[in-house]
């Protein structure tokens, strides 16, 4: 992060949030947004992440803490003057209005003049592909219509910030991805500051500028998708977003930036040092499944073990090996069906490799 | 979610402490907006009903009439006759009594309880003029020999109870003797357990055949495609949205011995002219109107129960290799129990307290016990016999309210 | 029973008879409403169908008891009919009644349905004990305790015990609507700039309204049919439409209040087709994605 979180567009400043008086669902959040970004929250469910939205939006109050947009707090800042458009699980479109007078409820309420609602209602509909749908109830449109005149009411009030709350949840996978592309191409085109809630990572990875990966009401980790996925950087993280084949063992030696494992089958591996305590100290690896390689050639690899192949699932463009090795037998491994590659079969043993910097040592669970 | 390391506290205070602050002012606002509702509820109706079934037990007359008198008789322990000085003020309220012009009604109230009570104050009053002065007792027992009888003075005191259970007796068909022992009543004078029993009887046939006619009907339109089945409900519903009195008319007009009814099945000679069936004003005709009045509220707590039981079970249990039969008994019944149990509930409630069918059509034989209690509101005047009876019938509704409560629940009851 | 494409000779015979014996019960169910209708055009003046009317002769039916309505004499002392003015008495006892238990039943279905609600089950169940009650029990009492303040004889009493039973039906329905009230709907009219008593008027009250207006004919047409109170309650000179076709009933029954049944049953049909499109408009509001896929 180039600023400091204070001077970030959107801001989270030591908030707690407590239902009960003694459990904290969120456990002091600092967290900054910049202009124009699209930032997901992601994480389990009860992770606290739907509470900052709330928190945001107005609808709970930080126990302690301070928010601000903008440059102003907003603590003491009721909901209906935050301008801050929401976009609802449920979507929430009024039942009783049509189309248009959703979209035109948020400026009518701001007594914008009627030619000019007239205008921006049509304009914000045209975005999202649904002009000729004005005069419908949100009863008679599908579910993705409803979806896209629950992004365009939230959107027609130029707000200073857009809130969505898992909102393509009720979606089946297929329009679930379209919708994903056009709110991202809507965001690109406005440059409208999003706050994107969901527990769907390839969701958070597709759309966003950065994620901020939620636990247990403590922000794990804040990155863009591509550095959240490579260098994960803690064992939560890496466990959470994408597949992920781990070890447990002790650091015995650290040098620089790496450091030796022994596994508890007596196996020693080579890793990237990224989370660990020291000489001593209980380590999780991780590695990807697309880093390791079957019959690497000599010396390419540092770390080189014998495993045996337990299941094969053909998958199209790639065959997902399931082996066991280090007395891991759930260590999956993704071999490309090129023409080049060789062929593995079940029960036989192969060898496998894979680089030191591609194995991470984070912290070990607790 | 892990604890925090001690109570959260904000501004000094514990936020557990807010946050019941905060709980409590939203449940005052809750509670402030039922609350117009009830008082008015309590002032309308709970208050009124409240301080009429009180007549049942209460007995105000001989305190308002006599009061030194009911006040020397509850100190005296009946044991012997009363002393000279309970006698003096029997006279002096009696008294008094004779010159407000109140005597006769003493006379009356203790003539319920005492055989010859009447004359024996009335006759003791003609003598009055006689009595000049003390002492009363050798007077009294003079005027009417009946002062001497300890008995009299037993009864007396009894009825000058501010609280008496007489009227619930005489609900049951009982009452008591001169003796203050509980009795029943004499044989042609029992009418009021036969009346209870029969109210009881004539809601449990209402309710089984309601049941029986209405869960043909419920099943029906349950398995309709919603389209007709919208229809059909209509056709329940309009019955329950025409006037009790138009529909009790349809009755009269169909079924009197020269209504439509007979008149067809003369013309069917069924029945000669002479044959005409009386089908109304009598038990018969109380138990077809009401059926008919009260299908509805067994129809469409059951549709709703019907309703969600799902088609795929059924088409379960068929792959499963059950016939339609069986599949109806062992899937579809046990599954429309609750139904029935919400339908028959509130159809039962409803017709433990009929008064206006049993009214119009029930003749003589038709009564049920809320027209009994009408005739001894409005004819008869003795409320208090009144307010015990519905003493009665009240406790018998709400405890069958509280059934519904705890097998339907209040808040599924719904509006067609 | 169960509908099958499968069928032998039993299961038809059995579909058979099982369809026909619901058509004679919901015969039994209309039937005696739809007698009447006929009858009340009879020019003669039996309750029976004449041989005339039978053969569909024009001449054996007639308006004349429907012209009887307006011409029954009134009582001494007070013009018009005395069908209108008994109609006109109702009416006007009714909307009071209706008034006063919609606005005071609607909110106190609002508190109920708040979560905070404490005491709710027994409230609700107190609440709705109006309609519980026997109501001999109910009018007695009332009659015993309105006298004692001067309320016997008033339309006013009238009024307040009619609104009293008016209310359990109001809490019903209102309840019900706001059970499927989605507080969601709350947050968007807030997030978009609505404050709270611009989003009670343009979200709330539109949305519940179906629920309220159930509530408020139940309660009408439950003041408009009421009777017993009326008999312990009313003075001589106040007389409603079921006090006159009660009396009716026990002197003469004649066919004008056939004529008069017939006017009330299509009201209620009237009243029925507002009330059930009232219903599915909630159910369209209230789930908007099944109303969809229905």
């Amino acid at each position: 992060m180039s600023t400091s979180i204070s001077d970030a567009y959107v801001s989270f400043q030591e908030v707690q949030k407590s239902y009960d008086g003694e459990n904290l669902v969120v456990k002091d959040l600092n967290l900054g947004v910049e202009r124009g970004e699209f930032m997901t929250m992601l994480g389990p469910s009860g992770s606290g992440k739907t509470t900052c939205l709330m928190m945001l939006a107005g609808f709970e109050t930080a126990t302690s803490g301070e928010i601000m947009l903008d440059g102003t707090g907003i603590n003491n800042v009721p909901p209906w003057k935050r301008d801050i458009g929401i976009v609802f699980q449920n979507y929430a479109l009024f039942p009783h209005m049509t189309v248009r007078e959703n979209l035109a409820y948020p400026l009518e309420v701001r007594k914008v003049p009627k030619n000019e609602i007239t205008d921006r209602v049509e304009k914000a509909l045209g975005m999202v592909q649904l002009s000729g749908f004005a005069g419908r109830r949100p009863g008679q449109l599908s579910g993705g219509q409803q979806q896209r005149v629950a992004v365009a009411r939230a959107l027609v009030f130029e707000p200073k910030l857009v809130l969505m709350d898992e909102p393509l949840g009720a979606l089946d996978k297929q329009l679930r991805e379209q919708m994903q592309y056009e709110i991202k191409h809507i965001h690109e085109n406005l440059g409208v500051t999003v706050v994107y809630v969901t527990h769907d990572q390839s969701e958070a990875l597709t759309m966003s500028n950065r994620v901020c990966v939620f636990d247990d009401g403590v922000v794990q980790q804040v990155a863009p998708p591509d550095v959240l996925y490579e260098q994960p950087q803690n064992a939560f993280v890496a466990q959470f977003i994408g597949e992920n084949n781990t070890f447990l063992g002790t650091v015995r030696e650290s040098q620089a930036d790496r450091c030796v494992v022994e596994l508890g089958t007596g196996e020693v591996l080579k890793a990237l040092t990224v989370n660990v305590d020291g000489v001593g100290s209980q380590t999780t690896l991780s590695l990807r499944p697309e880093r390791v390689t079957i019959n690497p050639e000599a010396g390419s690899c540092d770390n080189q073990v014998q495993g045996d192949v337990k299941e094969l699932i053909y998958l199209g463009d790639h065959i997902r090996a399931r082996l066991e090795l280090c007395g891991n037998d759930q260590f999956i491994v993704k071999v490309p069906n090129a023409a080049n590659h060789s062929h593995l079969r079940e029960g036989e043993s192969v060898s496998v490799g894979w680089l030191s910097e591609d194995c991470r040592a984070l912290d070990a669970p607790n | 979610m892990a604890k925090a390391a001690q109570p959260i506290m904000i501004d000094g205070v514990p936020l557990k402490e807010r946050l019941a602050q905060a709980e409590r002012r939203k449940k005052y606002i809750a509670f402030g907006m039922v609350l117009p509702l009830l008082i008015f509820v309590i002032v309308t109706f709970a208050i009124p009903i409240a301080s009429m079934l009180f007549r049942s037990v209460d007995n105000p007359r001989m305190t308002e009439l006599a009061p030194n008198l009911v006040q020397a008789l509850n100190e005296w322990d009946g044991a012997e006759l009363p002393s000279e000085e309970v006698f003096e003020v029997a006279f002096i309220d009696l008294t008094a009594a004779k010159e407000a012009g109140t005597l006769g009604r003493i006379a009356t109230h203790l003539n319920y309880s005492l055989s010859g009570g009447r004359s024996l104050i009335l006759k003791t009053k003609r003598k009055f003029k006689k009595i000049k002065s003390p002492p009363y007792r050798e007077a009294m027992i003079k005027a009417d020999k009946r002062w001497g009888d300890i008995n009299t003075w037993g009864v007396l005191k009894k009825v000058s109870d501010r609280y008496t259970t007489r009227y619930f007796l005489n609900a049951v068909d009982r009452d008591f003797d001169n003796d203050g022992n509980i009795v029943e009543k004499p044989e042609e004078k029992q009418i009021y357990v036969t009346l209870f029993l029969r109210t009881l009887w004539i809601s449990l046939l209402v309710t089984l055949l309601t049941l029986l006619i209405g869960y043909p009907i419920a099943y029906l339109i349950s398995t309709q495609p919603p389209r007709i089945g919208n229809l059909l409900i209509i056709m329940v519903l309009l019955p329950f949205w025409t006037s009790l009195l138009v529909r009790t008319t349809s009755w009269i007009v169909l079924l009197q011995t020269q209504g439509v009814l007979n008149d067809i099945m003369v013309w069917l000679g069924i029945i000669s002219e002479q044959g005409r069936l009386q089908m109304i004003f009598n038990l018969q005709g109380t138990l077809i109107a009401m059926t008919q009045i009260l299908l509805p509220f067994m129809v469409l707590p059951m549709y709703s129960v019907m309703k969600t039981i799902p088609l795929y079970e059924l088409r379960a249990s068929q792959s499963l290799g059950a016939n339609p039969f069986i599949t109806f008994w062992r899937i579809f019944w046990p599954r429309s129990i609750p139904g029935i149990g919400a339908g028959g509930l509130l159809v039962f409630v409803l017709s433990v307290g009929y008064y206006i069918t049993p009214a119009l059509v029930g003749g003589s034989k038709g009564q049920m016990i809320s027209n009994q209690i009408a005739f001894h509101m409005k004819s008869s005047l003795n409320w208090g016999l009144a307010a015990a009876m519905g003493s009665i019938l009240l406790i018998a509704v709400l405890i069958l309210y509280w059934l519904y409560d705890k097998v339907v629940g209040i808040d599924k009851m719904k509006l067609g | 029973m169960y509908q099958s494409n499968y069928r032998g000779w039993l299961g038809r015979l059995w579909h058979w008879v099982f369809l026909s014996l619901c058509s004679l019960i919901f015969l039994l169910l209309i039937g005696p409403l739809l007698v009447i209708i006929p009858l009340s055009f009879n020019a003669d003046s039996y309750f029976t169908f004449s041989e005339g009317m039978l053969r569909l002769d024009p001449e054996a039916f007639s308006l004349k008891w429907y012209r009887e309505i307006l011409h029954t004499p009134n009582r001494p002392g007070s013009h018009g009919s005395e069908w209108a003015s008994a109609a006109w008495t109702s009416l006007y006892i009714g909307i009071c009644a209706t008034l006063i238990a919609t606005a005071l039943g609607t909110v106190a279905a609002i508190g109920l349905s708040r979560p905070e609600m404490p005491y709710r089950r027994i409230i609700m169940a107190f609440l709705i004990s109006p309609m519980i009650v026997p109501i001999i029990i109910t009018a007695a009492g009332i009659f015993a305790y309105y006298s004692k303040y001067h309320l016997a004889y008033t339309d006013l009493g009238i009024i307040l015990a009619h609104a009293v039973l008016g209310t359990p039906f109001v809490i019903i329905a209102v309840t019900a609507t706001l059970t499927g009230f989605d507080t969601q709907y709350l947050r968007a009219s807030y997030s978009l700039g609505a404050r709270p008593i611009k989003t009670f008027a343009r979200v709330v009250l539109p949305l519940t309204f179906p629920g309220i207006m159930t509530g408020a004919l139940f309660a009408f047409v439950t003041s408009l049919d009421e009777i017993v109170v009326v008999i312990f309650l009313a003075s001589e000179e106040q007389i409603t439409l079921p006090r006159l076709i009660w009396s009716g009933i026990r002197q003469e029954i004649t066919l004008t209040i056939l004529a008069v049944a017939t006017i009330m049953v299509t009201l209620s049909v009237l009243i029925l087709i507002s009330v059930e499109l009232l219903r599915r408009r909630t159910e369209r509001y209230l789930a908007p994605q099944s109303a969809n896929r229905a």
